[in-house]
């Protein structure tokens, strides 16, 4: 499910089956010339990343709206508002909350947060409409899409 | 000569009649373009009974094959390329048959034959399962069976429509 009209009437109906929640973490910032193509790209990564998983998973799975923050922020005050959003969303009731990030900073509050926090490696900048770059791409939605099913088998 | 006047016409009726017509057609080719812009997509066909080729018939074999194929799809403000995938075999009868793996229960990706669940479509979401007739199996969370592609062959192409719901076992 979507953050979406039709998606969300969906949703209101059929909450008990629709336990898990995904969220992307996607800086951005204007202040490094050499690293604005670097950040939109793994941008556009991720938006495929989790659209593609939200395909795959529709009826189980609830694609929140991207977590924005600016790059160069304190992270302990970005950790604060993300934990806010969490907390919200875990109220809902959901039973499993992702977080998907290329940004290795949040690694360090992995075990504090409540939610699974999912680091990945940054890709390396290709060209998406390249056949070669979609199917790394795909393969690695795959995994992830093997480790949300493994979490759910636990 | 009061006769005369009788059969002719004045000045004035005229450039009366001439100016209503006139006017009218003026007044006919500011309206219409009108009138067929606010009508016009009540005009334009649908693009949903278009048929995309897919795969040669005598490709197909009685194991399901995961195919995929693209649609022109008008989705409100964009038009995109939708991706769409079926799974094509034929059935005991020999009947060609193209399943969406759209799950019946909430739309999550059907696959066929995952982990141990041998000749049946598996729902990884909710562990809803099909038989390989795409009937859902009494007892797991679906209502219904996969839906079906409506199919065309042509010179041994096949080419696959719209996928629609079928009757229930």
């Amino acid at each position: 499910m979507k953050w979406m009209h039709q998606d969300v009437q969906n949703y209101t109906k059929a909450k008990e089956y629709i336990d898990s929640a995904i969220m992307p973490l996607i800086p951005f910032s204007f202040e490094n010339d050499d690293e604005l193509s670097k950040l939109a790209y793994q941008h556009e990564v991720m938006q495929i990343f989790m659209t593609q998983i939200e395909k795959q998973l529709k009826g189980r799975v609830f694609l929140l709206p991207v977590y924005n923050y600016l790059k160069q922020n304190k992270l302990e005050d970005e950790y604060e508002r993300l934990e806010t959003v969490v907390n919200h969303v875990n109220e809902q009731p959901f039973k499993h909350i992702f977080l998907f990030t290329f940004d290795k900073k949040w690694r360090k509050y992995n075990s504090e947060i409540d939610a699974e926090l999912i680091w990945l490696p940054a890709p390396q900048q290709g060209d998406l409409n390249q056949v070669e770059t979609q199917q790394l791409v795909q393969s690695q939605v795959s995994e992830i899409e093997d480790l949300i099913k493994e979490q759910w088998g636990e | 000569m009061s006769e005369k006047k009788n059969n002719q016409v004045s000045r004035r009726q005229f450039l009366n009649y001439t100016l209503t017509g006139v006017g009218g057609f003026m007044g006919a080719a500011v309206v219409a373009p009108m009138v067929g812009m606010a009508v016009d997509p009540l005009l334009k066909a649908d693009g949903s009974d278009e048929y995309e080729y897919v795969m040669d018939v005598d490709e197909i074999t009685t194991e399901p094959q995961r195919k995929t194929f693209y649609i022109d799809q008008q989705d409100g403000w964009y038009d995109t390329e939708a991706e769409r995938t079926a799974w094509i075999y034929r059935d005991e009868n020999g009947d060609i048959l193209a399943l969406s793996p759209i799950c019946t229960h909430l739309g999550c990706v059907v696959d066929w034959e995952t982990g141990d669940h041998d000749n049946e479509f598996y729902c990884p979401c909710h562990y809803g399962r099909y038989d390989k007739n795409g009937v859902n199996i009494p007892g797991t969370p679906p209502e219904g069976p996969l839906h079906a592609y409506e199919y065309r062959i042509e010179d041994g192409r096949l080419y696959l429509g719209r996928a629609n719901p079928r009757e229930g076992a």
